[in-house]
């Protein structure tokens, strides 16, 4: 449903994202994660088609981006956008905000009344349609502007930071909605910097700093398998490591060493289920007490961080 | 659709503009200016004519002299003739009344959605940047225009009322009175609305984009006020070719705005 092929953009001279390479099946949810600055909303706004890329091209629902404004104007009625801040006309009602909107998507005016009149229920708005949006909390905002994001029936769905600013309850709220979006087959794209987040709504997860430092399936980056298909094993040892570390270099059964700590190691191993039998045996057979073996899966934290900090998901 | 768009910016921008407090003020007190001031002139007309009668200077008799020679004039009175040259004048009050409210009115439509953080949801929907800028010149233009028509349609009467019950001939409206009320001043408006939402791509204020708007369009208000107590009071052809101008300048500078639309300029350079 998405697909980018080294997409970059730069801003006089100022590259804001570069060589993004993922793409995005349909009905998946991915979570684009990043610290500030780093590209998320230029990214969401290269793939809306609302500015061209620099090099690099992207299609998202079947419309490439960047190509006229005839298939610019399908791109964007194929997809909705939360953006960043809410953006209503303060001094109308939040059913006059929507009507306006509504008809720019052009949706039909038999059908965008009980349209809204189904979002307004589910997100609780109905009761407060007829108040100015100025008097709004910001949480009430963001819910009104979901329902913008949705009503026009977007095949993709982009949403960035929907649950910033909002209080824990409301948060909630906005996160079971994007997980009953995902049940309806939408393909949704997250901007967000709540890791908590991603990590129970996500499929798969893209962590950007200008780059694309991490981009694979949630279920993979937190089973630790690195790009061969590879897991992590954490062996702790009742004694210090590097009195093994010769030994572990020099080939333990179907592992290999990937750093040496002050009482363990960590290997990495293509089948965990037979390597560490045999890895402990191995070990034992050299007079090593253990203390503790684990393949315990990463937090979305820890890779996260890992990433940030190195530049990519090992760190590398 | 881009009817249908058109519409929809217009009734919005209404609604919008009904609530804020600082353009309402400007659709009462404007007309009321422009519809005080030719009524004003009618009432005032016989005791004016009079002392200017009484205490003639060169110029006024030069002024009436040459009134008179006109075929418009023929027949009149040199009191009733330069009565109906002091109305003429004072319809250049329904062309500073549009540029006054567009100029206003203009600046807060695309200033407030930068404010207001609605132009990127805006953008994001299907609409072209033609639709876009046609809406927003059409609701910063349109109730500007319908107020002049208006008040120019309340003035004419009031001012016919006056001259008919002193048993002269109704004045208004007369062929410059058309031609100002129907396309100078919905042309200027356009003019002023166009050169503003183009200022505004830099600025964050509405007040600034104003005042700004107010210097880049100073040399045009200047010809018009200059030649309105000359020119244009006297030659329709002159006022004509001036309107025709006008026009002009608006479909160059509409043209100009959609070539150097920028969605990416609004959406990265708007703070």
């Amino acid at each position: 449903m998405i697909s980018a092929q080294g997409l970059t953009r730069a801003f006089d001279g100022v590259v804001a994202v570069e060589g993004l390479s993922f793409s995005v099946p349909e009905g998946a949810l991915f979570a684009l994660l990043g610290p500030n600055g780093a590209g998320k909303t230029t990214t969401v706004r290269l793939l809306m088609g609302l500015i061209g890329p620099s090099a690099g091209s992207a299609t998202v629902a079947g419309y490439r981006v960047g190509s006229g404004s005839d298939a610019g104007s399908r791109l964007r009625r194929a997809c909705g956008l939360l953006t960043e801040a809410p953006g209503f006309y303060e001094r109308m009602s939040a059913w006059d905000n929507l009507v306006f909107f509504g008809r720019l998507y052009g949706i039909p005016e038999r059908t965008l009344a009980p349209q809204l009149e189904h979002y307004l229920r589910m997100l609780e708005l109905w009761d407060r349609r007829t108040h100015l949006v100025g008097t709004f909390s910001k949480g009430m905002k963001q819910r009104l502007a979901i329902i913008r994001a949705l009503f026009h029936d977007p095949k993709v769905v982009f949403l960035d930071e929907p649950t910033a600013g909002l209080d824990p309850e409301a948060a909630l709220e906005v996160r079971e909605l994007i997980a009953r979006l995902k049940t309806e087959g939408r393909t949704i794209v997250v901007c967000t910097h709540n890791l908590d987040e991603a990590e129970r709504l996500a499929d798969s997860v893209g962590i950007l700093r200008r780059r694309l430092l991490v981009c694979d399936t949630l279920q993979r980056l937190r089973s630790g398998t690195d790009a061969d298909g590879r897991v992590a094993v954490r062996i702790g040892l009742t004694e210090p490591a590097a009195r093994y570390t010769p030994a572990l270099i020099a080939q333990p059964p179907a592992t290999g060493l990937s750093e040496v700590q002050a009482t363990g190691a960590i290997l990495s191993a293509r089948s965990p289920a037979d390597a560490v039998p045999a890895l402990v045996a191995w070990l034992v057979g050299r007079g090593a007490g253990i203390r503790q073996v684990e393949t315990t899966a990463d937090s979305l934290e820890a890779i996260y961080l890992r990433a940030v900090r190195g530049g990519g998901a090992n760190g590398q | 659709m881009t009817r249908s768009v058109v519409w929809l910016f217009l009734a919005r921008e209404w609604a919008d503009t009904r609530r804020n407090s600082r353009v309402l003020p400007l659709y009462f007190i404007m007309p009321l200016v422009a519809v005080s001031l030719p009524i004003l002139v009618a009432l005032m007309a016989p005791s004016i004519v009079r002392d200017l009668q009484q205490r003639p200077d060169q110029g006024t008799a030069a002024l009436i002299e040459r009134l008179m020679r006109r075929p418009e004039f023929l027949g009149l009175s040199p009191g009733e003739g330069l009565a109906r040259y002091l109305l003429r004048a004072v319809s250049g009050m329904f062309v500073l009344m549009p540029i006054a409210i567009a100029s206003t009115v203009a600046a807060f439509s695309i200033v407030g959605e930068k404010q207001q953080r609605t132009l990127e949801p805006i953008l994001a929907t299907p609409i072209t940047d033609r639709q876009l800028l046609l809406g927003k010149l059409l609701a910063s233009i349109g109730p500007t225009v319908v107020l002049t028509w208006a008040a120019g349609a309340v003035a004419i009467l009031v001012v016919d009322i006056v001259f008919i019950a002193r048993s002269l001939a109704a004045p208004l409206p007369d062929r410059f009175w058309t031609v100002v009320l129907l396309v100078l001043a919905p042309a200027i408006a356009a003019t002023v609305s166009l050169v503003t939402m183009r200022l505004s791509a830099k600025s964050s204020d509405p007040q600034a984009t104003v005042q700004t708007s107010a210097l880049a369009i100073l040399p045009i208000f200047l010809l018009l006020v200059g030649a309105f107590g000359q020119l244009l009071t006297f030659s329709f052809p002159a006022l004509l070719a001036a309107s025709g101008v006008v026009l002009l300048i608006d479909v160059a500078l509409f043209r100009m705005n959609v070539v150097r639309f920028r969605r990416e300029e609004i959406l990265t350079r708007w703070k």
